[in-house]
């Protein structure tokens, strides 16, 4: 082999190495299955844009107090829709089977709740 | 914000911040290790024979009888996805979205990577177009307008664009009426031009034509310049034989800053940002509004990377006006690889896992529980998604060693470009530039 390709393999094999190494160091695995309140009032939702840390196949549950109707959309596989009614306390309940961005959004509203990390 | 191109579904896991620091390192380690020490005198070059194939090779890819099959497959598949996208289910669902919006931009970059610039061949409406031609007679086929070769590969970035703001910033992307309407727009565009200017005008204005000719110059494969046999070679001695047209920066600035606006539009910095704004700008329905400023942020973003980019290869001396114009143009090919790199960095859990969506899709296109070959009732694999650390690998990999080809293609430029004294300083900036690249996709990758 020559010098050149000796090096390029050696930096290869150092990129992959270095990969494989830092592969074990994430693991913040959250352990309480995430509850998310959420109000909707006067055309407002809060929270907004947060972000959240679930496990695949974990029971996430959304709870929701809305003075208006809206369609709660969850952009997971398998994906998963509920008609949200003008009334307080109401209860959604879904998992994930894939891991992923999962995004939660109201519909008419057009706002993005919360982004949910789906880990393995 | 109704649905993430067009498509639903869950999006990839940000990038673990180990892998995104790892990888910048490693970019810029090398970025400099290169500019310190790597060669000082031009060694790729397109003229190279490169190492020959096989002349059975080259016979079968020029015969008539191969290029014509592709042709026809191509043209029965695109018929198929139109046909689905007017009488199939008019959802969501349907799978026209997932042709348009992964085979065709997604998939074209594997396939043109594979076997050069396929497009050209495959083009539904050029085999249209070469059909109609045949059937007319020839007083009305003869074109009848020059093809303006000042504009460059312009019309093609314009096009290009018009994807991207359809996935991105238009109002929205999930609508099939919209993409119907977005087809037949470039479809009218692209026979109308031909009909004036003749085939020329295919090859110069197809957006997808050239975005496939930019990215087969980082395929291995090539012909060899002075026999036109196909050849196997290294794809740096490939890449600097992209055309260099007005525009071609342009074109490859579009690639990547639509890429880049893609993960920054997904960051809650930015949702934030225009929620916001939509609730400043009252009065106006949200969807306009959130489109108005997705198109903004486009913009900034594809004009962001034209600008840098122009500037750093600008930004040398010892060379006279002229000269100094021509530089970014020369130097576009460098960008090719960064593009590809990030491009396969951001899509390519959607082109394995949305593409075999679309492709099921495409097996009961009516939703009339057609099955043929068992393909209706099969499950998506999601090989890459329930696997993060390798996919982020995968990604990181990708960005990488993007960065590198790209860098190592801008190094033997310069040194053929610049003049003697100037080949170290003159190039500083477009490293510092590519770099900066580099560290905002990781970034982007890593969550923003």
């Amino acid at each position: 082999m020559t010098l050149r390709s000796t090096l390029i393999t050696a930096w290869v094999a150092a990129l992959m190495w270095a990969l494989v190494a830092c592969g074990g160091s994430s693991n913040q695995s959250p352990a309480a299955a995430p509850v998310v309140d959420v109000t909707i009032a006067k055309g407002q939702v809060t929270p907004t844009n947060a972000t959240l840390q679930a496990k695949v196949h974990q029971q996430i549950t959304f709870r929701i107090s809305s003075d208006a109707s809206d369609e709660l959309h969850v952009h997971s596989t398998p994906d998963h829709k509920f008609q949200v009614a003008a009334a307080p306390n109401q209860t959604f309940q879904f998992s994930v089977d894939v891991p992923g961005n999962v995004e939660v959004e109201l519909h008419d509203l057009d706002r993005t709740i919360a982004t949910i990390q789906v880990q393995p | 914000m109704v649905l993430a191109h067009g498509l639903g579904g869950s999006g990839d896991l940000p990038v673990p911040y180990a892998y995104a620091m790892v990888g910048a390192a490693w970019a810029l380690t090398f970025t400099f290790a290169l500019v310190a020490f790597a060669w000082r005198r031009p060694r790729f070059d397109p003229q190279k024979p490169g190492h020959a194939l096989p002349t059975a090779v080259t016979t079968l890819i020029d015969a008539g009888a191969t290029r014509s099959t592709a042709a026809a497959v191509a043209l029965v598949f695109a018929v198929w996805v139109v046909l689905a996208g007017v009488w199939g289910p008019q959802s969501e669902s349907n799978a026209l979205l997932g042709v348009f919006y992964v085979l065709l931009w997604v998939g074209l970059v594997p396939l043109s990577l594979a076997f050069g610039p396929v497009w050209r061949v495959l083009s539904p409406t050029c085999t249209v177009y070469l059909l109609l031609r045949r059937i007319t007679p020839g007083r009305l086929g003869r074109p009848r307008l020059s093809c303006p070769e000042g504009w460059g590969d312009r019309p093609a970035a314009l096009g290009l664009f018009a994807f991207v703001w359809m996935e991105l910033a238009g109002p929205n992307s999930a609508s099939l009426p919209c993409v119907k309407a977005w087809l037949l727009i470039y479809a009218a565009l692209m026979l109308g031009g031909a009909w004036l200017c003749g085939q020329r005008w295919l090859a110069r204005a197809d957006p997808f034509g050239v975005y496939s000719i930019a990215v087969s110059r980082l395929s291995p494969f090539r012909r060899n310049p002075a026999s036109g046999k196909v050849v196997i070679g290294n794809p740096l001695d490939h890449l600097p034989s992209l055309p260099v047209r007005p525009g071609v920066v342009v074109t490859l600035a579009v690639l990547l800053g639509s890429t880049a606006f893609d993960s920054y539009s997904s960051s809650p910095t930015w949702r934030n940002f225009a929620d916001r704004t939509s609730r400043v700008a009252h009065g106006m329905p949200t969807t306009l509004s959130s489109s108005i400023l997705r198109t903004i942020g486009l913009l900034v973003f594809v004009s962001v990377v034209a600008l840098t980019f122009s500037l750093a290869a600008r930004a040398t001396g010892g060379v006279d006006h002229a000269e100094r114009r021509a530089l970014p143009g020369q130097m576009a090919h460098s960008l090719i690889p960064i593009v590809v790199g990030y491009i396969f960095a951001h899509y390519l859990s959607y082109l394995v896992e949305r593409g075999q969506q679309a492709l099921i899709a495409l097996a009961d296109p009516f939703g009339r529980g057609w099955n043929p070959l068992g393909l209706a009732h099969m499950h998506v694999a999601y090989v890459l998604s329930a696997h993060p650390p390798v996919l982020a690998g995968i990604k990181v990999a990708c960005v990488v060693t993007g960065h590198i080809m790209a860098v190592i293609a801008a190094h033997d430029k310069a040194l053929r470009l610049l003049p003697a004294g100037h080949q170290l300083t003159g190039q500083l900036t477009m490293m510092l530039v590519m770099v900066s690249y580099t560290f905002t996709g990781l970034y982007l990758l890593f969550g923003g």
